[in-house]
């Protein structure tokens, strides 16, 4: 009976455990070391290979669900692209959010360039409905689908989109993505148009797209937190005078969460480590007492 | 018959075939291709729109759901009243901030710098509800886990194994893990890095493929009018 | 002090939706519904902004004669909502029947031509060669066949059949595993963007603003 308590135990102590385990970190940072992986890699190069006549089309394609992994990897994107100087186009397609996250995330990254003018360096167009139709008729013209962008202004008068038409004017997609529409890239934009496509995909979707990463529709993949610190790290030891910027205490950063996600997995492969144990003990005790009773 | 049926399906057939077709004809084709192409802009412009108007039809829904609720004063009917409270003023916001109307100028920031009040409530409500709501979930996978996750076949052991490698893999505890081996830090990860390129890309290509036969064979059966269910019937 | 409301607001918002993790509470059920009415509140806002405004009204009462054409999306959407009207409920019927062919038609080309097509091009076309070594490249095609034949239902899974279906199995299962591995992974960063609302940012901004 007392094996059968210790599986049984009440489950505020499993969530008690989660929340120690994540606070405490965040708290008191221990400073585990980040490697990166090829997928991301692989974003990472595309982007160093790309300069100041490119341009790169971003979509805030996440809310604030899953912000935590997908806010540090729009981040560390958009410093690259800035730093090299490539021309940045944003736009949301996710209703849940998307539009305000871009907000927030430019309302961050674009003071510390303060050289970058809005309209020549980078251009935000905001959040449209009907992501696929709005994906295929971006093929055709941005202004079919974006006539102002978000502040209004009629694309016509936006530098940057003067010589932005199409996707034949941009060299990479990049998705920050909760959920399908990181596919639709794939399978729709860069399926018909043929235009680059990179994923900064949540944790939940990022195992699916190691399937299209073998077959090329992406050429890169950020999955989760993870994949968001490996890119940070990746920025940093390229370009060093961002560890200052990612080490000012009090800001979130993805390296900085993986702490605590080193912890919580730990935690929770005890819990499942302890759980089967105790489930094999019980087993075993039912099985001699059969026997015994045989 | 005709109107409640027919020119359903009838259109149902048209414009499902302009992205079919507009797929395979070039819009430099003669003669056909300036049709094409007029089309599948106007379509797809349309579209744009519709899906808006399409978004907002929950909307309508929750507001009917609610306002029955607290007319009838059901249990919990202080909550579906905090319901409507979030959704008028939020609303409200939005469509001041549409029309531009005093400091409702767009939905992020206003001209003065500030935050919209739209803005402000995005990042003080609804940003913090969809987060913790979410969050929650955290809680729950480690408890189902623990209670759950037992080893009881091969299929359950393969499971668990994959599982652990890549929960371990996938933070710097598979660097620890064989660290005190010559190169034993690159084991783990070079391990997950095996797994999710090859058997997990392999599992989610058939997934992929089994899948997108399915949906499109459901298309079909939607374009040609022998599904109907979305139009809420079954009728011949 | 706006600033300082709104991040107390909001630290009293995600507390109330944690409570729920002790027991169901009515702290918990009001930050619910508050959570479904402020999230329809804003897809209001975003679409009247984003969509309706910029590519609907705007061209509408700008140039009407050259816009005139989007009065029928226009007429479609707002049909949409005679659903609500019982006696005239079917109207409806004609814009759904629009708008679901129009999707149903491109994800038939989007699942046909970028989907089954480059997943099984990539699968078969280069067996040898590629980023991948050979012995990988030959696991990746005897797993995505192995699992297709576990899908296929339309003959019996024994003998031949039935072991390669097993082996499709196991491909899933460590599919699976890989896929609850990150799925861990990700709820768990959702929960550490709350705790560092709460215990970092929450007692920076505080301490800013006092």
């Amino acid at each position: 009976m007392k094996l059968e308590r210790l599986v049984n135990i009440d489950r505020r102590i499993v969530y008690l455990c989660i929340a120690v385990g994540t606070t405490l970190p965040l708290l008191l940072p221990i400073g585990l070391p980040v490697s990166s992986t090829p997928p991301v890699r692989s974003l990472f190069e595309k982007v160093e290979s790309l300069g100041p006549e490119d341009v790169v089309l971003l979509s805030f394609d996440y809310g604030p669900t899953t912000a935590p992994e997908n806010t540090p990897m729009a981040e560390a994107i958009l410093r690259h692209c800035f730093t090299r100087g490539i021309k940045v186009v944003v736009i949301a397609l996710f209703p849940i959010g998307g539009v305000t996250m871009a907000g927030e995330v430019l309302a961050n990254i674009t003071p510390e360039y303060p050289q970058l003018q809005e309209g020549v360096d980078y251009a935000f167009l905001g959040y449209k409905d009907g992501a696929q139709a709005a994906m295929k008729q971006m093929g055709v013209a941005f202004v079919n689908v974006f006539p102002v962008d978000n502040g209004r202004r009629p694309l016509g008068e936006i530098p940057l989109m003067q010589r932005v038409v199409n996707y034949d004017d941009v060299d990479l997609i990049v998705t920050l993505s909760t959920n399908v529409i990181a596919e639709w890239w794939a399978n729709l934009v860069n399926a018909q148009f043929g235009t680059p496509v990179a994923v900064g995909a949540t944790a939940v979707s990022a195992p699916k797209y190691y399937a299209f990463l073998d077959s090329g529709q992406m050429i890169g993949l950020l999955g989760g937190l993870k994949g968001a610190s490996e890119y940070e790290r990746l920025v940093i030891d390229r370009y060093p005078h961002f560890a200052r910027l990612y080490d000012r205490p009090g800001v979130y950063t993805a390296i900085k969460g993986m702490d605590a996600q080193t912890v919580d997995h730990a935690i929770i492969m005890a819990f499942i480590l302890f759980g089967n144990t105790v489930h094999f003990l019980i087993r075993r005790r039912d099985r001699r007492a059969g026997l015994r009773d045989a | 018959m005709f109107w409640k049926l027919r020119l359903p399906l009838a259109l149902t057939f048209i414009v499902g075939l302009v992205p079919i077709v507009t797929f395979f004809l070039s819009t430099q084709a003669p003669v056909i291709g300036p049709a094409v192409q007029f089309a599948r802009d106007r379509v797809e412009r349309y579209m744009v729109i519709i899906a808006g108007f399409a978004l907002l039809l929950g909307v309508v829904s929750v507001v009917q759901g609610s306002v029955r609720k607290i007319e009838r004063r059901r249990p919990g009917w202080p909550f579906a009243a905090s319901l409507l409270a979030g959704l008028v003023v939020m609303g409200a916001f939005g469509i001041l901030s549409a029309m531009r109307v005093g400091p409702f100028q767009g939905l992020l920031t206003a001209p003065d710098g500030g935050m919209t009040p739209f803005f402000w409530m995005t990042r003080n409500l609804f940003n913090p509800l969809q987060a913790a709501m979410f969050s929650l979930l955290a809680f729950y996978i480690a408890s189902a886990a623990f209670r759950a996750f037992r080893v009881r076949n091969v299929e359950a052991t393969i499971l668990l194994i994959a599982a652990f490698i890549v929960m371990a893999g996938r933070t710097p505890l598979g660097e620890y893990a064989f660290g005190w081996l010559p190169g034993g830090e690159r084991w783990l990860p070079a391990v997950t890095d095996w797994i999710m390129t090859v058997p997990n890309a392999a599992a989610q290509r058939g997934v992929i493929i089994g899948a997108a036969l399915g949906a499109a064979s459901l298309s079909l059966r939607v374009i040609l009018g022998i599904e109907r269910s979305y139009l809420g019937t079954t009728e011949k | 002090m706006s600033q300082l409301i709104g991040v107390w607001v909001a630290a009293f918002l995600t507390l109330c939706i944690f409570s729920f993790l002790y027991r169901d509470n009515p702290f918990f059920r009001f930050a619910e519904s508050l959570f479904a009415g402020v999230s329809l509140g804003y897809y209001i806002g975003i679409v009247a902004v984003n969509t309706l405004v910029p590519n609907l009204i705007n061209p509408l009462f700008g140039d009407f004669g050259a816009n005139a054409h989007l009065l029928i999306p226009l007429l479609l959407g707002l049909n949409l909502y005679t659903r609500f009207i019982p006696r005239i409920a079917w109207l409806a019927r004609i814009s759904l029947a629009v708008y679901i062919a129009y999707y149903i038609g491109i994800n038939m080309v989007q699942k046909i031509q970028g989907e089954i097509v480059p997943q099984v091009g990539s699968t078969i076309l280069h067996p040898i060669g590629g980023v991948m070594t050979p012995v990988d490249n030959l696991i990746l095609i005897v797993g995505v066949l192995a699992v297709l034949i576990y899908f296929y239902f339309s003959i019996e899974h024994r003998g031949a059949v039935g072991a390669v279906s097993r082996l499709g199995v196991w491909f899933l299962m460590l599919g699976f595993g890989a896929a609850f591995g990150y799925t861990v992974m990700g709820r768990v960063s959702l929960l550490i963007g709350r705790m560092n609302f709460l215990f970092i940012d929450l007692v920076r901004i505080t301490g800013q603003a006092l």
